[in-house]
Protein backbone atom coordinates (compact mmCIF):
# COMPACT_ATOMS: atom_id res chain seq x y z
CA UNK A 1 0.00 0.00 0.00
CA UNK A 2 1.50 3.31 -1.01
CA UNK A 3 0.73 5.97 1.58
CA UNK A 4 1.14 9.67 1.06
CA UNK A 5 4.18 9.53 3.36
CA UNK A 6 5.81 6.45 1.81
CA UNK A 7 8.63 8.48 0.28
CA UNK A 8 9.59 9.78 3.75
CA UNK A 9 9.40 6.62 5.78
CA UNK A 10 11.31 3.54 4.85
CA UNK A 11 9.78 0.44 6.43
CA UNK A 12 11.29 -2.15 4.13
CA UNK A 13 14.17 -2.76 6.53
CA UNK A 14 11.68 -3.53 9.31
CA UNK A 15 9.75 -5.83 6.96
CA UNK A 16 12.98 -7.62 6.11
CA UNK A 17 13.76 -8.12 9.78
CA UNK A 18 10.29 -9.54 10.35
CA UNK A 19 10.67 -11.80 7.32
CA UNK A 20 13.95 -13.10 8.74
CA UNK A 21 12.24 -14.32 11.92
CA UNK A 22 11.82 -18.06 12.13
CA UNK A 23 8.05 -17.98 12.36
CA UNK A 24 5.21 -19.01 10.06
CA UNK A 25 4.39 -16.95 6.97
CA UNK A 26 0.92 -15.96 8.18
CA UNK A 27 2.48 -14.82 11.45
CA UNK A 28 4.93 -12.62 9.56
CA UNK A 29 2.02 -11.11 7.63
CA UNK A 30 0.18 -10.35 10.82
CA UNK A 31 3.20 -8.62 12.37
CA UNK A 32 3.76 -6.60 9.19
CA UNK A 33 0.10 -5.51 9.29
CA UNK A 34 0.42 -4.43 12.91
CA UNK A 35 3.62 -2.50 12.24
CA UNK A 36 2.22 -0.74 9.15
CA UNK A 37 -1.02 0.15 10.87
CA UNK A 38 0.75 1.43 13.98
CA UNK A 39 3.02 3.67 11.91
CA UNK A 40 0.02 4.89 9.92
CA UNK A 41 -1.85 5.93 13.07
CA UNK A 42 1.24 7.52 14.61
CA UNK A 43 1.79 9.57 11.46
CA UNK A 44 -1.83 10.71 11.43
CA UNK A 45 -1.59 11.72 15.07
CA UNK A 46 1.57 13.73 14.42
CA UNK A 47 -0.23 15.61 11.62
CA UNK A 48 -3.62 16.14 13.23
CA UNK A 49 -1.99 17.39 16.42
CA UNK A 50 -0.54 20.27 14.42
CA UNK A 51 -3.75 21.30 12.65
CA UNK A 52 -6.75 23.42 13.63
CA UNK A 53 -10.21 21.83 13.44
CA UNK A 54 -11.09 23.16 10.01
CA UNK A 55 -7.70 22.25 8.60
CA UNK A 56 -8.02 18.75 10.03
CA UNK A 57 -11.18 18.25 8.00
CA UNK A 58 -9.54 19.48 4.81
CA UNK A 59 -6.63 17.12 5.40
CA UNK A 60 -8.93 14.16 6.11
CA UNK A 61 -10.95 14.85 2.98
CA UNK A 62 -7.78 14.75 0.88
CA UNK A 63 -6.76 11.59 2.73
CA UNK A 64 -10.12 9.98 1.94
CA UNK A 65 -9.74 10.74 -1.75
CA UNK A 66 -6.11 9.55 -1.61
CA UNK A 67 -5.01 12.74 -3.32
CA UNK A 68 -1.35 12.93 -2.32
CA UNK A 69 -0.69 16.16 -4.19
CA UNK A 70 -3.45 18.02 -2.36
CA UNK A 71 -2.46 16.48 0.98
CA UNK A 72 1.08 17.79 0.65
CA UNK A 73 0.03 21.19 -0.63
CA UNK A 74 -2.27 21.59 2.36
CA UNK A 75 0.25 20.32 4.91
CA UNK A 76 3.07 22.45 3.59
CA UNK A 77 0.85 25.52 3.84
CA UNK A 78 -0.32 24.81 7.36
CA UNK A 79 2.57 23.17 9.19
CA UNK A 80 6.17 24.21 9.33
CA UNK A 81 8.69 21.39 8.79
CA UNK A 82 5.89 18.88 8.47
CA UNK A 83 8.10 16.32 6.74
CA UNK A 84 10.54 16.35 9.65
CA UNK A 85 7.71 15.99 12.15
CA UNK A 86 6.27 13.00 10.29
CA UNK A 87 9.71 11.40 9.98
CA UNK A 88 10.41 11.94 13.65
CA UNK A 89 7.13 10.36 14.78
CA UNK A 90 7.59 7.37 12.51
CA UNK A 91 11.27 6.86 13.27
CA UNK A 92 10.66 6.80 17.02
CA UNK A 93 8.04 4.11 16.63
CA UNK A 94 10.04 2.22 14.04
CA UNK A 95 13.01 2.09 16.39
CA UNK A 96 10.81 0.66 19.15
CA UNK A 97 9.48 -1.99 16.79
CA UNK A 98 12.95 -2.89 15.54
CA UNK A 99 14.20 -3.17 19.11
CA UNK A 100 11.31 -5.52 19.82
CA UNK A 101 12.26 -7.72 16.87
CA UNK A 102 15.96 -7.72 17.73
CA UNK A 103 16.29 -7.07 21.47
CA UNK A 104 19.80 -6.17 22.59
CA UNK A 105 21.61 -9.08 24.27
CA UNK A 106 21.67 -8.90 28.06
CA UNK A 107 25.44 -8.39 28.10
CA UNK A 108 24.97 -5.08 26.25
CA UNK A 109 22.73 -3.76 28.97
CA UNK A 110 25.28 -4.29 31.71
CA UNK A 111 28.26 -3.15 29.67
CA UNK A 112 30.24 -0.48 31.44
CA UNK A 113 28.87 -1.27 34.89
CA UNK A 114 31.70 -3.50 35.91
CA UNK B 1 11.99 -27.01 21.70
CA UNK B 2 12.86 -24.99 18.57
CA UNK B 3 9.22 -24.95 17.49
CA UNK B 4 8.21 -23.70 20.91
CA UNK B 5 10.77 -20.86 20.74
CA UNK B 6 9.44 -19.86 17.32
CA UNK B 7 5.93 -19.84 18.66
CA UNK B 8 6.95 -17.82 21.71
CA UNK B 9 8.67 -15.22 19.56
CA UNK B 10 5.53 -14.67 17.53
CA UNK B 11 3.23 -14.71 20.55
CA UNK B 12 5.40 -12.19 22.39
CA UNK B 13 5.57 -9.81 19.45
CA UNK B 14 1.89 -10.25 18.65
CA UNK B 15 0.87 -9.36 22.19
CA UNK B 16 3.32 -6.51 22.59
CA UNK B 17 2.59 -4.98 19.19
CA UNK B 18 -1.11 -5.57 19.56
CA UNK B 19 -1.11 -3.57 22.79
CA UNK B 20 1.06 -0.90 21.24
CA UNK B 21 -1.18 -0.70 18.19
CA UNK B 22 -4.36 -0.41 20.24
CA UNK B 23 -2.79 2.27 22.40
CA UNK B 24 -1.68 4.36 19.43
CA UNK B 25 -5.06 3.99 17.76
CA UNK B 26 -6.99 4.80 20.93
CA UNK B 27 -4.79 7.84 21.48
CA UNK B 28 -5.52 9.07 17.95
CA UNK B 29 -9.26 8.67 18.40
CA UNK B 30 -9.20 10.25 21.83
CA UNK B 31 -7.38 13.34 20.61
CA UNK B 32 -9.01 13.73 17.21
CA UNK B 33 -12.23 11.72 17.50
CA UNK B 34 -14.49 14.60 16.47
CA UNK B 35 -12.72 15.10 13.16
CA UNK B 36 -12.44 11.37 12.50
CA UNK B 37 -16.12 10.81 13.29
CA UNK B 38 -16.97 13.65 10.94
CA UNK B 39 -14.96 11.98 8.19
CA UNK B 40 -16.48 8.55 8.79
CA UNK B 41 -19.97 10.02 8.63
CA UNK B 42 -19.15 11.92 5.47
CA UNK B 43 -17.58 9.00 3.66
CA UNK B 44 -20.52 6.69 4.41
CA UNK B 45 -22.29 8.37 1.53
CA UNK B 46 -19.48 7.79 -0.96
CA UNK B 47 -17.23 5.08 -2.19
CA UNK B 48 -13.95 5.70 -0.46
CA UNK B 49 -11.10 5.79 -2.93
CA UNK B 50 -8.18 5.80 -0.54
CA UNK B 51 -7.36 2.27 0.54
CA UNK B 52 -5.33 3.64 3.41
CA UNK B 53 -8.50 5.00 4.97
CA UNK B 54 -9.58 1.43 5.64
CA UNK B 55 -6.98 1.33 8.35
CA UNK B 56 -8.81 4.07 10.19
CA UNK B 57 -12.19 2.41 10.30
CA UNK B 58 -13.74 1.21 13.54
CA UNK B 59 -11.82 2.94 16.28
CA UNK B 60 -12.27 0.15 18.79
CA UNK B 61 -11.35 -2.66 16.43
CA UNK B 62 -7.83 -3.99 16.73
CA UNK B 63 -6.13 -5.93 14.03
CA UNK B 64 -6.00 -9.61 14.93
CA UNK B 65 -8.20 -10.30 11.91
CA UNK B 66 -6.79 -8.09 9.17
CA UNK B 67 -9.21 -6.53 6.71
CA UNK B 68 -9.39 -8.24 3.34
CA UNK B 69 -7.66 -5.49 1.48
CA UNK B 70 -4.82 -5.37 3.95
CA UNK B 71 -4.50 -9.14 3.83
CA UNK B 72 -4.24 -9.09 0.04
CA UNK B 73 -1.58 -6.46 0.32
CA UNK B 74 0.28 -8.50 2.90
CA UNK B 75 0.37 -11.47 0.55
CA UNK B 76 1.92 -9.34 -2.14
CA UNK B 77 4.37 -7.94 0.38
CA UNK B 78 5.18 -11.41 1.54
CA UNK B 79 6.34 -12.55 -1.88
CA UNK B 80 8.52 -9.51 -2.13
CA UNK B 81 10.04 -9.70 1.33
CA UNK B 82 11.89 -12.88 0.47
CA UNK B 83 13.29 -11.20 -2.64
CA UNK B 84 14.26 -8.14 -0.59
CA UNK B 85 15.83 -10.29 2.08
CA UNK B 86 17.76 -12.44 -0.42
CA UNK B 87 19.11 -9.38 -2.19
CA UNK B 88 20.03 -7.66 1.05
CA UNK B 89 22.23 -10.60 1.94
CA UNK B 90 24.19 -10.20 -1.29
CA UNK B 91 24.33 -6.50 -2.08
CA UNK B 92 27.20 -4.46 -0.63
CA UNK B 93 26.34 -2.09 2.20
CA UNK B 94 27.93 0.84 0.41
CA UNK B 95 27.14 1.91 -3.16
CA UNK B 96 29.70 0.27 -5.41
CA UNK B 97 29.70 -1.97 -8.50
CA UNK B 98 28.92 -5.62 -7.84
CA UNK B 99 31.65 -8.22 -8.02
CA UNK B 100 31.33 -11.04 -10.58
CA UNK B 101 30.21 -13.37 -7.83
CA UNK B 102 27.58 -10.93 -6.54
CA UNK B 103 26.29 -10.35 -10.08
CA UNK B 104 26.01 -14.08 -10.62
CA UNK B 105 24.00 -14.57 -7.43
CA UNK B 106 21.74 -11.59 -8.14
CA UNK B 107 21.20 -12.84 -11.69
CA UNK B 108 20.07 -16.21 -10.36
CA UNK B 109 17.67 -14.63 -7.86
CA UNK B 110 16.11 -12.21 -10.34
CA UNK B 111 15.77 -14.88 -13.03
CA UNK B 112 14.11 -17.27 -10.59
CA UNK B 113 11.81 -14.74 -8.92
CA UNK B 114 10.64 -12.90 -12.03
CA UNK B 115 10.67 -15.83 -14.47
CA UNK B 116 12.88 -14.09 -17.03
CA UNK B 117 16.52 -14.64 -17.90
CA UNK B 118 18.15 -11.61 -16.27
CA UNK B 119 21.89 -11.36 -16.89
CA UNK B 120 24.63 -8.76 -16.35
CA UNK B 121 26.22 -9.55 -19.71
CA UNK B 122 24.51 -10.37 -22.98
CA UNK B 123 26.11 -11.31 -26.29
CA UNK B 124 29.48 -10.27 -24.89
CA UNK B 125 28.26 -6.76 -24.00
CA UNK B 126 27.75 -5.24 -20.59
CA UNK B 127 27.48 -1.87 -18.89
CA UNK B 128 30.04 -0.36 -16.55
CA UNK B 129 27.90 -1.58 -13.62
CA UNK B 130 24.64 -3.35 -12.86
CA UNK B 131 23.84 -1.75 -9.49
CA UNK B 132 23.64 2.00 -9.13
CA UNK B 133 21.80 5.15 -8.18
CA UNK B 134 18.91 6.06 -10.44
CA UNK B 135 17.92 9.64 -11.21
CA UNK B 136 14.83 11.24 -12.70
CA UNK B 137 14.58 11.75 -16.47
CA UNK B 138 12.00 13.69 -18.47
CA UNK B 139 9.64 12.50 -21.17
CA UNK B 140 11.17 12.06 -24.62
CA UNK B 141 9.62 12.73 -28.01
CA UNK B 142 8.19 9.67 -29.73
CA UNK B 143 7.88 11.36 -33.13
CA UNK B 144 8.39 14.75 -34.69
CA UNK B 145 5.80 17.09 -33.20
CA UNK B 146 5.23 15.08 -30.02
CA UNK B 147 4.71 17.47 -27.11
CA UNK B 148 3.36 17.42 -23.57
CA UNK B 149 -0.22 18.24 -24.62
CA UNK B 150 -0.54 15.15 -26.85
CA UNK B 151 1.94 12.87 -25.10
CA UNK B 152 -0.40 10.91 -22.82
CA UNK B 153 -2.94 8.17 -23.49
CA UNK B 154 -5.26 9.21 -20.68
CA UNK B 155 -6.12 12.28 -18.68
CA UNK B 156 -5.05 10.42 -15.51
CA UNK B 157 -1.57 9.90 -16.93
CA UNK B 158 -1.45 13.53 -18.03
CA UNK B 159 -2.32 14.70 -14.52
CA UNK B 160 0.21 12.38 -12.91
CA UNK B 161 3.14 12.70 -15.27
CA UNK B 162 2.95 15.93 -17.30
CA UNK B 163 4.75 17.97 -14.63
CA UNK B 164 8.03 16.25 -15.51
CA UNK B 165 7.99 17.96 -18.92
CA UNK B 166 9.59 16.98 -22.20
CA UNK B 167 13.35 16.90 -22.60
CA UNK B 168 14.49 19.57 -25.06
CA UNK B 169 16.52 17.07 -27.06
CA UNK B 170 15.79 13.63 -28.46
CA UNK B 171 16.63 10.28 -26.93
CA UNK B 172 19.97 8.70 -27.71
CA UNK B 173 18.47 6.96 -30.75
CA UNK B 174 16.29 9.78 -32.02
CA UNK B 175 12.53 9.50 -32.01
CA UNK B 176 11.13 6.39 -30.36
CA UNK B 177 8.79 5.59 -33.23
CA UNK B 178 10.63 3.66 -35.90
CA UNK B 179 9.78 3.68 -39.59
CA UNK B 180 6.52 1.80 -40.42
CA UNK B 181 5.98 1.00 -36.77
CA UNK B 182 2.64 1.45 -34.93
CA UNK B 183 2.66 4.29 -32.42
CA UNK B 184 1.61 2.14 -29.46
CA UNK B 185 4.93 0.27 -29.57
CA UNK B 186 6.88 3.53 -29.42
CA UNK B 187 4.57 4.77 -26.66
CA UNK B 188 5.29 1.71 -24.52
CA UNK B 189 9.03 2.08 -25.03
CA UNK B 190 9.04 5.76 -24.15
CA UNK B 191 6.86 5.16 -21.12
CA UNK B 192 9.24 2.55 -19.74
CA UNK B 193 12.67 3.73 -20.74
CA UNK B 194 15.91 4.10 -18.87
CA UNK B 195 19.02 6.07 -19.71
CA UNK B 196 22.32 4.23 -19.25
CA UNK B 197 25.88 5.40 -19.87
CA UNK B 198 26.56 3.44 -23.04
CA UNK B 199 29.71 5.53 -23.44
CA UNK B 200 31.15 3.86 -20.33
CA UNK B 201 30.43 0.33 -21.56
CA UNK B 202 33.54 -1.82 -22.04
CA UNK B 203 34.52 -1.78 -25.74
CA UNK B 204 32.92 1.59 -26.49
CA UNK B 205 36.18 3.35 -27.29
CA UNK B 206 37.27 0.57 -29.63
CA UNK B 207 34.00 0.25 -31.49
CA UNK B 208 31.37 2.81 -30.49
CA UNK B 209 28.97 1.97 -33.34
CA UNK B 210 28.78 -1.67 -32.30
CA UNK B 211 28.00 -0.70 -28.70
CA UNK B 212 25.45 1.96 -29.65
CA UNK B 213 23.62 -0.44 -31.96
CA UNK B 214 23.57 -3.13 -29.31
CA UNK B 215 22.01 -0.89 -26.68
CA UNK B 216 19.30 0.63 -28.86
CA UNK B 217 15.99 -0.20 -27.10
CA UNK B 218 17.71 -3.10 -25.35
CA UNK B 219 15.36 -4.69 -22.82
CA UNK B 220 16.42 -4.59 -19.17
CA UNK B 221 14.98 -5.60 -15.82
CA UNK B 222 15.16 -2.73 -13.32
CA UNK B 223 14.59 -3.66 -9.68
CA UNK B 224 14.33 -1.58 -6.54
CA UNK B 225 16.05 -3.96 -4.09
CA UNK B 226 14.53 -2.17 -1.10
CA UNK B 227 10.88 -2.78 -1.98
CA UNK B 228 11.06 -5.60 -4.55
CA UNK B 229 9.28 -3.57 -7.23
CA UNK B 230 10.50 -4.18 -10.76
CA UNK B 231 9.94 -2.91 -14.27
CA UNK B 232 10.84 -4.27 -17.69
CA UNK B 233 12.23 -1.24 -19.51
CA UNK B 234 14.22 -0.44 -22.64
CA UNK B 235 17.39 1.57 -23.00
CA UNK B 236 16.04 4.73 -24.62
CA UNK B 237 18.73 7.27 -23.94
CA UNK B 238 22.43 7.56 -23.17
CA UNK B 239 23.45 9.13 -19.86
CA UNK B 240 23.66 10.46 -17.27
CA UNK B 241 27.04 12.18 -17.18
CA UNK B 242 29.43 10.89 -14.56
CA UNK B 243 29.65 14.20 -12.71
CA UNK B 244 25.96 13.99 -11.75
CA UNK B 245 26.72 11.16 -9.31
CA UNK B 246 23.87 9.15 -10.82
CA UNK B 247 24.54 5.88 -12.57
CA UNK B 248 21.40 5.69 -14.71
CA UNK B 249 18.13 7.52 -15.24
CA UNK B 250 14.49 6.45 -15.33
CA UNK B 251 11.45 7.82 -17.14
CA UNK B 252 8.79 9.42 -14.93
CA UNK B 253 6.68 6.25 -15.18
CA UNK B 254 9.60 3.97 -14.27
CA UNK B 255 10.55 6.12 -11.28
CA UNK B 256 6.96 6.34 -10.09
CA UNK B 257 6.42 2.60 -10.18
CA UNK B 258 9.71 1.77 -8.50
CA UNK B 259 9.06 4.49 -5.90
CA UNK B 260 12.44 6.00 -6.55
CA UNK B 261 13.08 9.73 -6.24
CA UNK B 262 15.78 12.11 -7.33
CA UNK B 263 17.79 14.51 -5.20
CA UNK B 264 18.58 13.73 -1.59
CA UNK B 265 16.20 10.76 -1.58
CA UNK B 266 17.97 9.11 -4.50
CA UNK B 267 18.26 5.35 -4.16
CA UNK B 268 19.76 2.29 -5.81
CA UNK B 269 18.40 -0.13 -8.38
CA UNK B 270 19.64 -3.30 -10.02
CA UNK B 271 19.60 -3.30 -13.83
CA UNK B 272 20.18 -6.51 -15.71
CA UNK B 273 19.72 -7.40 -19.38
CA UNK B 274 16.75 -9.57 -20.24
CA UNK B 275 17.59 -12.29 -22.71
CA UNK B 276 14.42 -12.22 -24.79
CA UNK B 277 15.38 -13.00 -28.40
CA UNK B 278 11.78 -13.48 -29.47
CA UNK B 279 10.64 -10.27 -27.81
CA UNK B 280 7.92 -11.99 -25.81
CA UNK B 281 8.28 -10.22 -22.47
CA UNK B 282 6.07 -7.12 -22.29
CA UNK B 283 7.35 -3.79 -21.06
CA UNK B 284 6.10 -2.33 -17.80
CA UNK B 285 5.76 -3.49 -14.19
CA UNK B 286 6.57 -7.13 -13.50
CA UNK B 287 5.62 -9.02 -10.34
CA UNK B 288 7.48 -11.66 -8.37
CA UNK B 289 6.15 -15.08 -9.42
Amino acid sequence: MKHFYSHLIEIDSLIVEISNLEIEDHEKKHLINLAESSIYHAVLDSILSELKEEDKKIFLEHLASDNHEKIWKHLNQKIENIEEKIKSAAETLKKELRDDVNPAPFSHKVKGKR
Amino acid sequence: MAAQNKNNKYQNLKEKWGRKHDKIKANLWEKHGDSLDWLMEKTKQFTVGGASLLLLASPKMSLPIPQLEIEAHAQKVDKKVFLISNLENILPKEMKPLTDDEEKKVSEILSRDFGVKAVPELLGKRLNRSYGLIGQEQHLARYRGDNISVHFDSSEDAVEFSSYGMAPGLGGWGYFQQKDEPLNRATEREKYYIAVPTFLAPGFKENPRKIIDFFKFRKMLVVNPQNGKAVVAVVGDAGPAQWTGKHLGGSPEVMNYLERYDGSQRGPVLYFFIDDPENKIPLGPIEVL
